[in-house]
């Protein structure tokens, strides 16, 4: 559903009565907020259920008058997908992980850590191999990557949703990004220097 | 003085987190720095394929709002 209205206008619209409006905000952000709950929860199904959640918890929240963001609708509800996403992870994890000072997991540089599994059984398609080598960053690293490209949080953003410096968290995403290079050329996944735009 | 730009400061100009006076800044470096240049190219290519997974509508977006001069 396209329209030229500003998130802070549909809010607006919506509080004072035009609850119509919240589609265009479900329009405009869904595909986002899944596509980032997806690679965290690694569940089609469960990323379906929790976005549908994250828009159920945000109108129950405009509804009591306690929405307050200055005029920061996107922030505030990636914030909400990125704690109802974790929180889920969290729930389903049953084991402790030990993170480094650049967000690897102490875990993964032992001799024990599980093989690419998902690299082999993943389809020859560059996205699920795409997919599959996010999954294997560090968590703190994967974290920042999501919320900083795919919520499009900025790292001033993630630096508070996350408890670190917005120097811890810009270093983060450089070591994911490094990785994620290295992977790709390991793997043999093209991606040419010279086809994206400056 | 010449300033030295990182990797980092490489990443916040991607993402546009970089003021409009040090964007200007690093574009004239890159113009020196070749090494800086290939840098910028390989990290720029890893952030493009990541919009591999989004969907057709919401990767052309960002697409739009952040492609640099």
């Amino acid at each position: 559903m396209e329209n030229a209205l500003s998130d802070c206008q549909l809010v607006k619209q919506f509080l004072q009565g035009n609850e119509e409006v919240f589609e265009v905000l479900v329009a405009r952000h869904q595909p986002r907020i899944f596509t980032a709950i997806h690679l965290i929860v690694k569940d089609r199904y469960i990323a379906e259920d929790l976005t549908q959640e994250v828009f159920i918890k945000a109108i129950g929240t405009l509804r009591s008058g306690r929405y307050n963001d200055e005029g920061k609708f996107k922030p505030w509800i990636m914030r909400i997908a990125h704690n109802l996403a974790i929180d889920h992870f969290r729930r389903e994890k049953r084991y402790p992980t030990i993170v480094l000072e650049d967000g690897t997991n102490v875990f993964n540089t032992m001799d024990f850590a599980e093989a690419p599994y998902e690299i082999i059984q993943a389809q020859k398609d560059t996205k699920a191999k795409l997919r599959a080598l996010i999954q294997e960053l560090p968590d703190a690293q994967k974290e920042v990557l999501i919320m900083r490209h795919y919520m499009e949080m900025s790292f001033q953003d993630i630096a508070d949703a996350t408890g670190v410096s917005i120097n811890t968290a810009l270093g983060r995403m450089r070591y994911a990004l490094l990785n994620l290079r290295k992977k790709l050329k390991k793997h043999h996944i093209a991606y040419d220097q010279n086809i994206y735009p400056r | 003085m010449t300033k030295t730009f990182t990797q980092d400061d490489l990443i916040r100009y991607i993402y546009d987190e970089m003021p409009p006076e040090e964007a200007v800044e690093l574009q004239q470096a890159m113009l020196c720095d070749g090494a800086l240049q290939e840098e910028y190219k390989a990290l720029r290519a890893t952030v493009s394929l990541l919009d591999e997974l989004l969907p057709q509508s919401a990767a052309s977006s960002r697409q739009g709002s952040s492609s640099k001069a």
